[in-house]
């Protein structure tokens, strides 16, 4: 039985090396039902990292973490099936280069929800529409733009009824003119009470869009409040600093 | 002899020394495609055993010759109590040695793969084998149409093993030493057999590219 307060991401002290790169270092973090969190600060600073270690793409040293109360398994059917419950946007879009849009978006539900292809196709076209690349169902990826072929990819992740999304920098590889149109279809989906972690780069974005916003600095959380609050009276000097780097 | 009296002679016999020479290649390289998929299912798994087995096979058999492997088959194995037929040594040499290749022509096509697919497909909650199934073989295929082509020419080439021993009926290399115990075919009894070897490979490159356009990953 899931509690009502038992949120859908919980890290606790989480601790990750690479080699003797120490790149997060005691994490703890809670994502609640519902909420948009956003994680932002300099390149390096690990945060990518951290989106990644949630549903184990990185491995961790030390700590916990947990999805609805349960830690998530080291390997094998039960990881596999705890990441399908998860979304993930990548900021290279990643989706499979020798299948069409259609078949980018059925291959998991069919495979791994043993979903009818029929209603798996019918389910992705819902979703193309959704976000606005239906009409590109049957191209491959390289015919898409980066701006459809990220669209795309958003409603592959959402074909799998997903409990949470993990977005990973999902604008910071398109032109300044498709960043608008994934960001659109992000505030959507949080509008819609989809759970979300957001590592971005676009501070309009989070100061509308996030719950909550968390600074991140060589592998530490230096801040985390409200978006009113974190962009117009940081109360850290490392925030303070990184807001104004920004106003240059 | 000249061209036109060997094969107003032995037409027939080459005719079916071309036939058995295509059955050859065609076992051959279907069993060395299987086993190479296997193979290289092997050296990608996440076990580490099989990563070394895989490793450990490609290296044997892509460095032994082929003349060593079959004498090898034909006169080794019988010390163990193993006794092939002379046709089955002739088709395990020459389905072996190109699955090794077939092997690495794959690990050069997986090496095409972006690794954010590996992880879009990991992420998606997909299994090793439906990973494998779906998205990296599919791939790997589709990017080795050409090297592929190639395989299927050398393994072509590599069934002339099959003159080193006795074989019924004979395959293109092998009657033209038995035409030449028998008259005086010379080099002419070679341009024939070698203008068959040409043509074959000629069509099997043809068809090789007509696939590779079809079925190119646009990126």
């Amino acid at each position: 039985m899931i509690q009502k307060d038992t949120p859908i991401i919980e890290l606790k002290n989480v601790n990750k090396f690479f080699g003797n790169l120490h790149v997060l270092k005691d994490i703890s973090l809670q994502v609640h039902k519902g909420e948009v969190v956003v994680i932002i600060g300099p390149s390096g600073s690990g945060k990518s990292t951290l989106c990644r270690t949630i549903n184990r793409l990185e491995t961790i040293n030390s700590g916990e973490i947990l999805i609805e109360g349960v830690q998530i398994p080291e390997e094998g059917k039960e990881l596999a099936a705890l990441r399908s419950q998860i979304g993930m946007v990548f900021q290279s879009f990643n989706l499979f280069a020798h299948m069409s849009i259609l078949d980018n978006m059925t291959l998991a539900p069919v495979d791994v929800l043993k979903m009818k292809r029929k209603d798996a196709r019918a389910e992705a076209m819902r979703l193309l529409e959704r976000v606005g690349v239906a009409d590109q169902a049957n191209k491959v990826p390289s015919q898409l733009s980066g701006g459809q072929q990220q669209r795309a990819a958003i409603a592959r992740a959402l074909a799998m009824h997903p409990k949470a999304m993990l977005f990973d920098e999902p604008t910071s590889a398109l032109d300044p003119e498709m960043i608008g149109e994934v960001l659109n279809v992000m505030t959507e989906l949080a509008a819609e009470g989809m759970t979300m972690l957001i590592v971005t780069h676009e501070m309009n974005f989070a100061r509308r869009v996030a719950n909550r916003v968390i600074l991140m600095d060589g592998g530490c959380i230096v801040e985390e409040s409200e978006p009113d609050t974190f962009f117009s009276d940081p109360q850290t000097d490392r925030a303070k600093l990184f807001l104004n780097s920004l106003n240059k | 002899m000249t061209i036109s009296a060997l094969l107003s002679q032995y037409g027939d016999r080459y005719l079916q020394a071309l036939f058995e020479t295509w059955k050859l290649t065609v076992f051959s390289f279907a069993g060395a495609f299987l086993i190479g998929i296997l193979i290289t299912v092997m050296r990608v798994s996440p076990i580490k055993p099989l990563r070394v087995f895989g490793d450990f096979y490609v290296q044997i058999f892509r460095n032994i010759p082929g003349a060593a492997l079959l004498i090898l088959l034909v006169y080794a194995l019988p010390y163990l109590k193993i006794v092939f037929a002379y046709r089955v040594c002739v088709l395990i040499a020459t389905t072996l040695i190109p699955s090794a290749f077939c092997s690495e022509h794959l690990m050069s096509g997986i090496n095409t793969i972006s690794p954010g697919q590996i992880e879009a497909a990991r992420a998606l909650g997909l299994s090793f084998f439906q990973m494998i199934r779906r998205v990296i073989i599919p791939q790997a295929l589709r990017s080795t149409v050409l090297p592929m082509t190639n395989l299927l020419v050398a393994t072509m080439l590599t069934t002339s093993l099959g003159s080193q021993v006795p074989l019924r009926p004979m395959e293109l290399t092998g009657i033209v030493s038995y035409i030449n115990t028998r008259s005086a075919g010379g080099v002419a009894a070679f341009a024939i057999s070698a203008a068959l070897y040409c043509a074959t490979a000629l069509l099997i490159g043809f068809a090789g590219s007509l696939i590779d356009r079809k079925v190119r990953i646009l990126r």
